[in-house]
Order: C-alpha cells, then structure tokens, then sequence
C-alpha cells in the first residue's frame, strides 16, 4: 500500500514554455580532463535518440538532455516553470504539428526535459509551446514528517514502491548508491533548482562501483548527503535522487543527480532493484 | 628560489575594478539565506569595505556569510570582469586610482566565485578608512602562465610569483614538489565550487557538519591559510580524482548554508601524485607578504 501523502490538498497549475534551440558560445569547445577541447552536442532541442531507460555514460556527447528541452525566455516564467514542475507531471504540447500531443515530465536541467513518444517527438519544432500540469510542490509524507519530498508528482510517489519499515524509516528501490565524495557541481545552487552532477572524472571508479552502468531515469542512493535546504555533506543524511541527465567529459561534472528525497537522519533504507527507473515506474518505455 | 620558473617572461598587466557594493536580491524577493537546518537568516555576505576582518583573523565565528576580508572589487561589464577575476594572481600589488586612498598599495588575496566573482585585496585598516565604494583599484597582475621547470605536471592558477617565493616550496627526493600547509581538507568537505572554473572563484570547505570539519583538523582555519586539497583535480574545473592534489588559500569565512563554508583561492594543482603537502602550522599569506594591520 503507497504511504500516505497529502496529495489530496496539492494545487495543480499550468506553466508554460517552449523547444528550445541548442545553442554554442563560440567557438564551442568543452575542455576534457585532459585540455582537449571538443564540440559535443546534448543539450537543448530534442534529442531523438536518448530516452529515459538509456545509458547515461557512452554517449558522444556532453550532458545529454534526453527527450524534450523546454524553457521559457521570460525570466519569472521559466522560474516558475523550474521551482513548479514536479517529476512525473503531464506536458501537453500546444501549438505546431504535434498539438495535443502528451508527453512526460522526466527531469529539470538548466531547462525542463519531457519524454514525448518517437512519433511525437518527429512532429516537434523548436519554439513550439509545451504546456505542463504542474503537480506535486507541497507533497508530504504524512507519516514521515522528517522526509523532504522534493519535485515528487503524485503518480510517481505512488509509482515507486516505497516501503514503511517502522515509525521512522521507509525503503526505497534503487539501482545503485553513490559516495558522497563524488557528488560535484551544482552544490552552488539551492537544491530546489535543477541537478547536482556526480563527478565522473576517476574513470577506473565509475568502473569499480559499476555507477558507468548507470541509465537515465535510473532512482540512486546518496549516504551522507543533506539536500534539504542546500546540497551538502552530513553524516547520516540520505538523499534518494534521479538520474536526469547523461554523463560530461569536464572536470567536476558528469550525470546529472535530482534530488527527490532527503532526510538530515538515516531514515531512509534503500534496496538494490535493477528495475529501480522512471521509464519503468512512469510505464514510459520497457527497460532493455 | 628554490624552484626554478619562467617568471622572467611573465608579462605584468593592469586590470581594473571598482570598490563593489554588498547587494541583495531586488523586490518582491526576500533578503533572507537559509541555514543548512532551514533556518532563515540576514547577514553581510560578499562585497563591500570590511572594516574589521583581515587576512590572519579566524575564518569561523564571524557574523557573516563568506566574508571577504579587506576590500572586493569587481567591474561591472562581464568580461572585463573575466579578466579581472582570471588574471589577478593572490600576491600582485592592488593600487587605489581614484578617492581619497588613491595611491594606497594592497595585495590581492583571494578570488570569489559563482554569483559574486570578486577580487579580495588587503589593505592597511588605515587605508580602508578613506576608501568609497565605487574607487577604482588596479592590480598589476603577474602570474598566469608561470610554469615550473622541474614540475610540468604541477599547474599554477591565481599564483603570483612573489606567493611562489613566499611559501618555500621545495623538490622532494622522490621528485615531487613539497608544499608547506596547514591542513589537508578530504574530498567529502568539498562543496560549493566543484566543476566550476579553477582559474578564478573559489572552491568552499563544507561546514554544516561541526563533527566532520574537527575531525578533519579544519575547525580553527584562519583567512589567509594555506591548505591542501585531497582528490581534488582542478586542472580546468574542480573534480574529483583519486590521487589528485590541490593548493589553495582561505580566502573567505565560514558561511551558514549547506555546502558552504571558508572559500579556497586554488593555487596549484596536480592530476596525479606530484604535489606532496607538508602539514605545519600558521602557514599564512598575511605572513608570507607581511601584510599590514
């Protein structure tokens, strides 16, 4: 039985934006580790051949954005648009060929990414609008007061199966766990506001903890880790997270980790599920 | 010197910024911070003449959220301000151009990052007395491109060669370069910062976890300290490495967000095992350029 939630009380509202356009700074290099530089393309637009349930090591390509990228030019709006959407929610594309056309909510990157259907997403232009039911800010665990629910829809928190194993505790599936030492950039944001990169840049680690098996949409475990209020080390924290976007060639970056649950104490268990994935839960794709 | 350079080809150039205002976020928007426990708070945060805090006073303690000693100066057209924030070096001469201080001599002492991107000078208290907020400053920066002969694969960043000097650092017989600090800060305690860029801004020591930081030997750091980072690649951006090593100088205070702390000027950094940190106490920049009180 999914644990209680105040679901009941949420308000569901529309934000709005748009396709957006890949674009470059010139000349457009990303520096490796080694100080090559490369042009590597992943981020904005649609991306045709990267989904959720998709590895997100091995691409050619840096930060792979899978599926829709939607922003909105207005400042205020694409705030909104960022700190309203919740994982797990409806987008409904509102103008072009795809109109009417239903997608979902499947990270918050620098902009919102969206899953929409392979015949959809051939039908999506750049600037077409995407309008998104905004659901889930405000969530609670009725039971588990002391658990921040973090950009957790409804239909995800019911998704997943999450246990109560005592008056503190809850368990949670995921594919893997990560060490806190490797959790890198965007520890500068307020952790409301898009991901934080894990640090792929030890190569021979990744191998060793089998974290370069990871995929997009993968749910992850992060021990010592205190997102509540910001993104930082506490011993006994746990922070379970959803893997949004693919891996970097820079230093201090690589997938991108979304926090979805946070607690400054151990009350959160996790049990290693293979099918521990949004694609899985959202019934978005069948894992390979 | 005991390690030999090619600071006689560095080239010495102006770059300018101004006494930066301490700023808050426009209305309707709420000047508080959040704590790491969510508690709201208001406190002075970057920018700013800052009378009373100086290279060599305790990093922790003081009201303030990453405090930066001294005097900050920034320029407001971005990337003049690149410049500014990429080519300064901890240890160039600052000179006051304009106001009452004009004339005035400082010595840069740290870099902030993201969402500030100041320049940290010391000057005399005396001379931030005739300052105002908006006095053109100059720091002669020399630096950027400063190599180590016997070191290749130690790189400098922010690193004038007059610091170089100061800190005596010396070839072990093992071939690596031995660098004098105060403590090693391990890859767990570092927050804020991590893959952003390590030729300006600052990497912060995390603090919400009192236990963790005293454990580490990190709770009575001091602005100005010299400390090591461990499994910290900064060849570019800051990453974790196994085995990589990192120099830094405590640039700014403690702060009470999560992920935050005292900010670290990076110095020096190697992808492998070519830096080795010698821990010995008060190694300290306010000692290193005799900076004055």
């Amino acid at each position: 039985m999914p644990l209680r939630t105040n679901a009941d009380r949420l308000v569901e509202i529309a934000v709005t934006g748009s396709i957006s356009q890949p674009s470059l700074r010139y000349p457009g290099y990303t520096l490796n580790a080694d100080g090559v530089g490369a042009v590597l393309p992943g981020m904005s637009g649609v991306v045709y051949n990267a989904r959720v349930g998709d590895p997100a090591f091995g691409w050619a390509g840096d930060h792979v954005e899978p599926g829709a990228s939607i922003a909105n030019p207005d400042s205020a709006a694409d705030y909104a648009l960022h700190y309203l959407t919740c994982i797990g929610n409806r987008a409904i594309v509102t103008s072009g060929l795809a109109k009417g056309a239903e997608g979902i909510v499947t990270g918050e990157h620098a902009r919102l990414l969206v899953d929409f259907p392979p015949e959809v997403s051939d039908l999506l232009c750049v600037g077409d609008s995407v309008q998104i039911r905004a659901c889930g800010r405000g969530i609670e665990f009725i039971d588990y007061p002391q658990i921040v629910l973090k950009k957790c829809s409804p239909e995800l928190l019911n998704a997943i199966p999450i246990e109560a194993i005592d008056e503190r505790t809850i368990r949670v599936p995921v594919t893997m766990e990560l060490p806190i030492r490797i959790m890198g950039s965007g520890a500068e944001l307020n952790p409301d506001f898009v991901d934080q990169d894990l640090m792929s840049g030890d190569r021979a680690l990744m191998a060793e903890l089998g974290i370069d098996r990871m995929r997009l949409g993968d749910l992850v475990a992060i021990k010592h880790a205190d997102h509540r209020f910001g993104r930082g080390y506490r011993s006994g924290a746990v922070t379970i997270a959803l893997c949004i976007h693919g891996d970097s060639v820079m230093i201090g970056h690589g997938p991108g980790i979304l926090t979805l649950m946070t607690c400054a104490e151990p009350c959160i268990e996790w049990v290693i599920d293979p099918n521990a994935n949004i694609a899985n839960y959202l019934n978005i794709r069948e894992l390979q | 010197m005991s390690v030999k350079t090619n600071a006689e080809r560095l080239v010495s150039i102006s770059v300018m910024g101004q006494i930066a205002s301490p700023a808050f976020p426009g209305l309707p928007a709420m000047p508080y911070g959040l704590t790491a426990d969510g508690e709201a708070f208001l406190l002075p945060a970057y920018g700013g003449i800052v009378y009373n805090v100086s290279v060599g006073d305790s990093a922790f303690g003081w009201l303030a959220d990453c405090i930066h000693p001294g005097v900050s100066i920034s320029l407001k057209d971005d990337t003049g301000n690149r410049g500014l924030n990429v080519l300064a070096c901890v240890g160039n001469t600052a000179v006051v151009m304009t106001g009452s201080a004009a004339g005035a001599r400082g010595v840069v002492t740290g870099k902030s990052g993201r969402f500030s991107e100041h320049v940290i000078i010391h000057f005399s208290k005396a001379d931030r007395e005739k300052m105002a907020i908006g006095d053109k400053i100059i720091v002669r920066a020399r630096g950027v491109g400063m190599t180590l002969d016997a070191h290749p694969h130690v790189k400098l960043k922010s690193c004038s060669p007059e610091l170089l000097d100061g800190l005596e650092v010396t070839t072990t017989d093992a071939g690596k370069l031995a660098v004098p600090v105060v403590a090693v800060v391990p890859p767990h305690l570092l927050g804020a910062g991590a893959g952003l860029t390590s030729e300006g801004g600052s990497l912060h020591i995390q603090t919400a976890d009192k236990s963790a930081l005293k454990e580490a030997g990190l709770d009575a750091l001091r602005l100005g300290d010299v400390v090591a980072l461990a499994d910290c690649d900064s060849s570019w951006n800051h990453g974790y490495l196994r085995g990589a090593i990192g120099i830094g100088i405590v640039g700014q205070g403690d702060s009470p967000r999560a992920g935050y702390g005292p900010g670290v000027t990076l110095i020096m950094t190697a992808a492998g095992p070519h830096i080795e940190p010698i821990v010995t106490p008060g190694v300290n920049i306010k000692d290193i350029f005799n900076l004055p009180a």
